[in-house]
């Protein structure tokens, strides 16, 4: 359940990456900042 | 592919995390403990229940023993890390005791798991300082209940172990688990392996250390099983003779699952808590800060006190963390006074404690041993 739960996580975290990658907009990207280090935290530092 | 912005972004978003998952990791690192001479041996909460070793719920005990014979006692700090003069208290004890007599068993960090996170929504900090002559001394402001990381989810409804229905978050609180369940939750086998350790030494009294905030009717307050009412009044009777006032609140038949009720119960022994006031963990309070703990200092609680909606006073001069690990090193003191008044026997002849009034004089600096630097 917990590599289940890390691998959605991991997932995720990609597509936030992905995203800020592909958009142009600055604040877009920003807000996508935001977000991407709510996920690393959790995907790093959560047990 | 990354151009200057998408780059930026992903700097900030290194940046953020590494000091943002530095605090947070910082929350579950154990502050050292570093016991005196007195100190006889180390064990585990494992130890005495081995499904618990390698858990968060397993923690340490340190145990003084005496030459001669006597009684066997067990102090409790830390079962609410939110309420810090109970383990900083034992943390004191540990550091400074000797035994010439009978067996003590301290467990500062009783519930390990709360150490290691905060209260949500709370804004509490994560530690807080106490001056010693050779810098300060740092310690964990933990959470009321065990971390969710440890133990998730919690139920609508909480029946204790013994039958008792609380609300769901209740279910990771150690002073509603007891007895405690082999097979049960993370925080019921941290309460089984209390009882555990409680049977397998043979232990006459338990001293469990709170703190409850200053609105909340049982504070200053010395809550006994019916089997220790004697215990209880002696040790009353002695506070009040220094200068200490304490209430005498009887454990509820019908309140189950905390230490006094319990460890009375299910083990048979001499069960008591004591309670100092605490404003850090008050719902009345302004800004929390590490300040706040250790000075105590709160104008809203000053207000709250001026129209008569607390149970202790509470002046602008606070209540430091000071003045509650002092009342609750009375309050160790004059029970095990009242124990070897009662029982000769069971006697524990503790040495090396710091009185109340060196501690309020002094202050816990004093008492406490240099941060290793």
């Amino acid at each position: 359940m917990k590599y289940a739960y890390h691998l959605i996580v991991a997932y995720l975290t990609l597509h936030v990456g992905w995203y800020i990658l592909r958009e142009k907009s600055f604040w877009k990207q920003a807000g996508a900042g935001l977000v991407l280090i709510l996920f690393v935290l959790r995907l790093l530092l959560i047990q | 592919m990354i151009d200057g912005s998408s780059f930026f972004i992903f700097g900030m978003v290194a940046a953020v995390s590494f000091f943002a998952g530095r605090d947070f990791v910082a929350q579950r690192a154990e502050e050292a403990i570093m016991p005196g001479p007195g100190l006889t041996s180390m064990r585990q909460l494992s130890d005495y229940f081995p499904p618990l070793r390698g858990t968060a719920g397993d923690t340490g005990i340190f145990v003084f023993e005496g030459a001669e014979a006597g009684g066997n006692v067990l102090i409790l700090g830390g079962a609410h890390p939110n309420e810090p003069a109970g383990y900083v208290s034992a943390i004191l004890l540990i550091e400074n005791v000797r035994l010439a007599r009978g067996r003590l068993f301290v467990v500062p960090r009783a519930n390990a798991s709360g150490f290691t996170h905060g209260d949500p929504q709370e804004g509490a900090p994560q530690r807080f300082g106490i001056e010693t002559p050779q810098g300060t001394r740092f310690f964990r402001l933990g959470s009321r209940v065990t971390n969710s990381i440890h133990q998730w989810p919690d139920p609508t409804l909480y029946i204790t172990p013994t039958g008792q229905k609380l609300a769901g978050i209740e279910a990771r609180n150690l002073n509603r688990a007891y007895p405690g369940l082999p097979r049960g939750s993370l925080t019921e086998r941290v309460a089984h392996a209390v009882m555990e350790l409680i049977r397998k030494e043979r232990i006459d009294l338990g001293i469990d250390l709170h703190e409850s905030a200053p609105e909340y009717p049982v504070i200053n307050a010395i809550v006994f099983h019916e089997n220790s009412s004697d215990l209880a009044a002696l040790a009353q009777m002695a506070l009040q003779g220094e200068g200490y006032e304490f209430r005498l609140e009887a454990s509820p038949q019908n309140l189950r699952g905390l230490s006094h009720r319990e460890w009375g119960d299910a083990a048979g022994i001499k069960a008591v808590l004591i309670e100092t006031p605490n404003a850090s963990h008050g719902r009345i309070k302004g800004r929390p800060s590490a300040s706040l703990v250790v000075d105590g200092r709160d104008p809203y609680y000053v207000k709250a006190a001026g129209l008569g909606r607390l149970f202790v006073p509470f002046g602008p001069e606070g209540i430091p963390l000071r003045h509650r690990v002092a009342r609750h090193l009375a309050g160790v003191e004059a029970v095990l006074g009242a124990l070897s008044e009662l029982e000769p026997e069971k006697a524990v002849g503790l040495e090396g404690l710091p009185s109340a009034a060196d501690v309020e004089a002094q202050g816990l600096g004093a008492f406490l041993r240099p941060p290793r630097l």
